[in-house]
């Protein structure tokens, strides 16, 4: 699939500093350059902090990348992000519903405001009610929903508009092992239908499973990209698990059991690991 | 778009009970309960002091004289409701001639106790009369009698007591009076010396639309300050703390849509509480639940309340946009929260400004947004109308909307929206990167204080001490304050560069022709365009006719503004706004309106404006700031000592002789000519 002549999703060079009180000048993603293709799963696997939802959240046009450039369907980002965001859909555990909807409003509402044909709402409305079977309770107000009704009507929200592009951004976070599966089928289900496919996740055997091409994303750079089956040739390991920690031990330039740093990136709360002398040693760029 | 996001909130909005309760069933129960606990609280008050018997003594040497004046003053009868007295309600009678002393009903009970005093403060009396005879220090002549009502203030009842047995004393005392003169053959009724009469001939409806013009403003923002509140604080900072609003910001929406949508939802639902709440009171008055002051009666033509409805729209939108804007900026519900009252007295206490006394529409006041705006509705129902500066009162809160709905747009392009870290670039720096977005703040903070010292301190201050605390305290101080605050580099802040030696004749040359033209563009637009009253240009003049010597004319009207003004205005803000904007007119013209604004008369702001954008141009053009202080110190002393020295005489019904407005266009043109900057400086 990656020889398909035009690619939907086209980075390069982007990056995003941000600043910070305590940590001064923070390069959260640092000279990044990919693309996707219809049809595919691009999967970013990083460590919590690597990158990937600032990445993320700059090609849903949230953030403005600091330098470099990237398209949508052809759109520029910074030119057009209306364009951009009618043709992705953004699904991240940070996402929220409104509560005072209800799962079919929910649906109605985002399927109108991300531009989708007005006589033709109704009908796609149906459809993604029968689809995820929503039906039983589409008239219950969201805030009164179980965790696994909620992620049905949030990926019914995200793909209202029949995007072409869908970015998921570690969409498993926080839930059990039924749903996370259900996500998992979903994601085939919408590679199938031939949209191209951003999905985030900094856990290995999901990506594993879905992903065509797998980006290894650490410190804001991009180590390594390729197919699972390319990865294990280039390291000679078998687990993408193995395979991962080649890769960003080569980067921090270390030998050995090494863990870790916290990479530079500006959520708190979500940098795993222990503040390293590995992570100095790899020298976070400071201004 | 905007249409679906917009039915989208409104249906959030419904479907909070919480707004529902507090929009419109509080309003609905709480008003008339307020209303009915206050008429029962007075109506019992009234009754209470009524029906009260009040237990007084008599002491003292005079004592026995008192007796008798009590004994007469209890004979007299209650003349009007007891309520009057007890300060609610203003006596219908008032002034008016012919009528007789007011006496309120009450029941005076004559009690002896051993210690009057200690009764007293035990509250067994309610009134202690106490009959002397004048001492000394009374300063009166000896022999006349002294009636000392003892009570005491905390107790209602000693209150209305003294209050009571004080009318009646009065009443026999002026009887007393009376029936000296009457002995001695002179009139005792006044009307049989001069009958007094006043008219009123204000139409009911001009009184009314005085009051009721005034109070409309802040009665609105009012109703739409807490109607809206309840809109915005949901909006933004709610979508902060829910998590939707990644969710609807990685949708196709634009920022924009979003923002209007949101501004329409605070507007409707802030619209419908007050409409809740006017026809909530209109149904209470028609109940007569509350009373209206007499002859209160508004008659609105169908034109003025096309131009009243069009004047509130900009005073909406700017409440709606800044209560969203306080939204977007409070990362959290509770954070709204705290910044709402300070919001909520910066809107409400220009809204006041109707009921100061002597403001006119015709002022400076109508460019103060909110203040302007507050004037105009008074103006305009009390039949005092004025079109230009209606628009203009109607143009500068419309600016001001228009201002923040454009900020409001920006917070929502913030990023820290999403990301909770993640300063900019300029915050990062802090310092001197940060002063070219904080420096016109900062200016309008000197404009409050510059204001409010002129207004309340302005006349005891004088001209210098005026010049004084203008010049030396506020700009010179606010300039030394963000020098210092933003570790700005003194000399190119200030642009203290030397200039090309050229640069000196053209400003001889261009000060005085540039000055020339000045009076000449005005004379022009006064006659034809927008005639400034004879009585301001008067008074214009009257207040520099101080009686100052010479030197010190020239020092405070000339020196001192043209040193610390250029300091203030051509060199901190000037510079501070040359780094914000890329266009070279923008920090041009703003800094001149920014100069001019800070004239409080309006007759001056127009000079002021020109004279402005003349002296930027000069720091402009030279790369110093220099030539501008000697051009500003030129400009006034010119303007100024001339004439108040007697060396020329100008009349002004005249205008200048012809032949100076030519001399002064060829020396303007001369200026351009000669005017440059030193070769190889950059400004």
């Amino acid at each position: 699939m990656t020889d398909q002549p035009r690619p939907t999703v086209s980075v390069s060079d982007l990056r995003k500093t941000f600043y910070d009180e305590s940590r001064g000048e923070v390069h959260a993603v640092d000279g990044l350059t990919f693309e996707c293709f219809p049809g595919e799963v691009f999967g970013l696997l990083g460590a919590n902090g690597a990158g990937k939802t600032t990445t993320l959240r700059m090609l849903s046009t949230v953030l403005k990348p600091t330098g470099g450039s990237a398209s949508v369907m052809g759109h520029d980002i910074a030119t057009e992000p209306e364009a951009v965001r009618k043709s992705l859909g953004f699904y991240s555990a940070s996402t929220a519903l409104y509560p005072r909807l209800t799962a079919r409003e929910t649906i109605d509402f985002f399927t109108r405001i991300n531009g989708f044909p007005r006589e033709a709402v109704d009908a796609r409305v149906a459809e993604l009610v029968e689809r995820f079977g929503i039906s039983e309770y589409e008239n219950g107000r969201v805030d009164k929903l179980s965790s696994g009704m909620k992620q049905k009507v949030s990926i019914a929200r995200t793909i209202a508009h029949d995007p072409p592009v869908l970015i998921f951004d570690e969409p498993t976070v926080g839930l059990d092992v039924m749903n996370a599966l259900e996500m998992v089928k979903v994601v085939r289900e919408l590679k199938a239908e031939g949209k191209t496919i951003l999905y985030s996740s900094h856990i290995m055997s999901e990506v594993e499973k879905l992903c065509d091409r797998i980006g290894i994303v650490h410190r804001g750079r991009l180590l390594a990209l390729g197919s699972l089956d390319d990865l294990r040739g280039a390291t000679g390991e078998h687990y993408l698990e193995d395979v991962f920690l080649h890769y960003v031990k080569e980067a921090e330039g270390i030998a050995g059991e090494a863990e870790i740093g916290p990479m530079g990136e500006l959520e708190e709360g979500v940098v795993t690991g222990r503040g390293t002398q590995a992570g100095e040693a790899g020298g976070a760029p400071h201004p | 778009m905007t249409g679906t996001l917009l039915r989208n909130e409104l249906r959030m909005v419904l479907r909070d009970t919480r707004t529902v309760l507090i929009a419109v069933v509080a309003p609905l129960v709480l008003f008339p309960l307020m209303i009915f606990a206050l008429n029962w609280v007075e109506e019992r008050e009234t009754q209470r002091l009524e029906t009260q018997t009040y237990a007084f003594a008599v002491v003292g040497e005079r004592a026995d004289f008192v007796e008798g004046v009590i004994l007469e003053a209890l004979t007299l009868e209650a003349t009007r409701p007891a309520s009057v007295v007890d300060g609610v309600g203003a006596p219908a009678d008032n002034g008016e001639p012919g009528a007789g002393p007011t006496i309120s009903a009450a029941n005076f009970e004559r009690m002896d106790a051993a210690d009057v005093d200690a009764a007293l403060q035990a509250g067994d009396l309610h009134l202690l009369v106490v009959g002397r005879d004048a001492e000394p220090a009374d300063s009166l002549a000896s022999g006349v009698p002294v009636i000392e009502l003892r009570y005491r203030a905390n107790s209602d009842f000693s209150r209305s007591a003294r209050a009571r047995m004080e009318e009646r004393l009065l009443a026999v005392r002026a009887e007393m009076r009376d029936s000296v003169f009457r002995a001695a053959g002179f009139p005792v009724d006044l009307d049989q010396v001069a009958v007094l009469e006043s008219e009123n001939v204000a139409s009911a409806a001009k009184e009314a639309g005085s009051l009721l013009g005034g109070a409309l403003v802040p009665f609105l923002i009012l109703l739409m300050l807490s109607g809206g509140s309840i809109v915005a604080a949901d909006s933004i900072s709610g979508e902060k703390e829910r998590g939707t609003l990644e969710t609807l910001l990685t949708t196709a929406s634009s920022r924009q849509d979003i923002v209007h949508a949101k501004l329409g939802a605070i507007m409707a639902v802030g619209l419908a509480v007050g409409m809740v709440n006017i026809a909530n009171i209109g149904v209470y008055i028609g109940l007569g639940v509350i009373d209206l002051p007499e002859n209160f009666q508004v008659a609105i033509g169908l034109d003025t309340l096309l131009i009243l409805l069009m004047l509130v729209v900009p005073l909406i939108v700017m409440v709606a946009a800044s209560l969203l804007l306080l939204s977007g900026i409070a990362k959290s519900y509770q954070e709204y929260q705290i910044y709402f009252l300070p919001l909520f007295l910066v809107f409400l206490l220009p809204s006041f400004a109707a009921f100061l006394p002597g403001v006119e529409l015709r002022s400076v006041i109508a460019l103060v947004p909110i203040s302007g705006l507050a004037v105009a509705t008074r103006a305009l129902l009390m039949g005092d109308w004025h079109f230009v500066w209606g628009a203009l009162a109607f143009a500068s809160t419309a600016a001001a909307g228009w201002v923040l709905l454009r900020r409001t747009e920006a917070t929502l392009s913030n990023e820290r929206l999403i990301t909770s870290a993640g300063a900019d670039e300029a915050e990062f720096r802090g310092g001197a990167a940060l002063f070219p977005r904080e420096v016109l703040r900062w200016f309008v903070g000197f404009w409050v204080l510059f204001f409010v010292v002129n207004l309340w301190f302005g006349e005891d201050l004088g001209v210098r001490g005026q010049v004084v605390v203008n010049l030396g305290v506020i700009f010179l101080g606010g300039s030394i304050l963000l020098l210092r605050r933003y570790e700005l580099d003194a000399k190119e802040t200030l642009k203290l560069h030397r200039p090309h030696w050229r640069n000196w004749v053209a400003v001889l040359v261009g000060a005085p022709s540039v000055l020339v033209l000045g009076i000449g563009l005005f004379e022009v637009v006064n006659r034809y365009v927008f005639p400034v009253p004879e009585s301001m240009l008067e008074s214009f003049g009257q207040s520099l006719v101080a009686d100052i010597p010479l030197w010190q004319m020239v020092f405070f009207i000339a020196v001192m503004p043209g040193v610390l003004e250029e300091i203030a205005f051509r060199g901190v803000l000037f510079s501070g706004l040359r780094k914000r904007f890329s266009s070279t007119w923008a920090p041009v013209v703003l800094s001149a309106l920014v100069f001019s604004v800070f004239r409080v008369s309006l007759f001056r702001f127009a000079p002021t404006f020109f004279i402005g954008v003349v002296l930027a141009v000069v720091v402009l053009r030279t790369g110093s700031i220099f030539p501008a202080m000697l051009w500003h110190f030129l400009n006034n002393f010119l303007a100024v000592v001339p004439q108040e020295a007697g060396w020329i005489v100008i009349d002004q019904s005249e205008g200048l002789p012809v032949a100076w407005y030519l001399m002064a266009l060829a020396g303007g043109v001369g200026r351009f000519v000669l005017m440059q900057r030193r070769p190889g400086r950059r400004p």
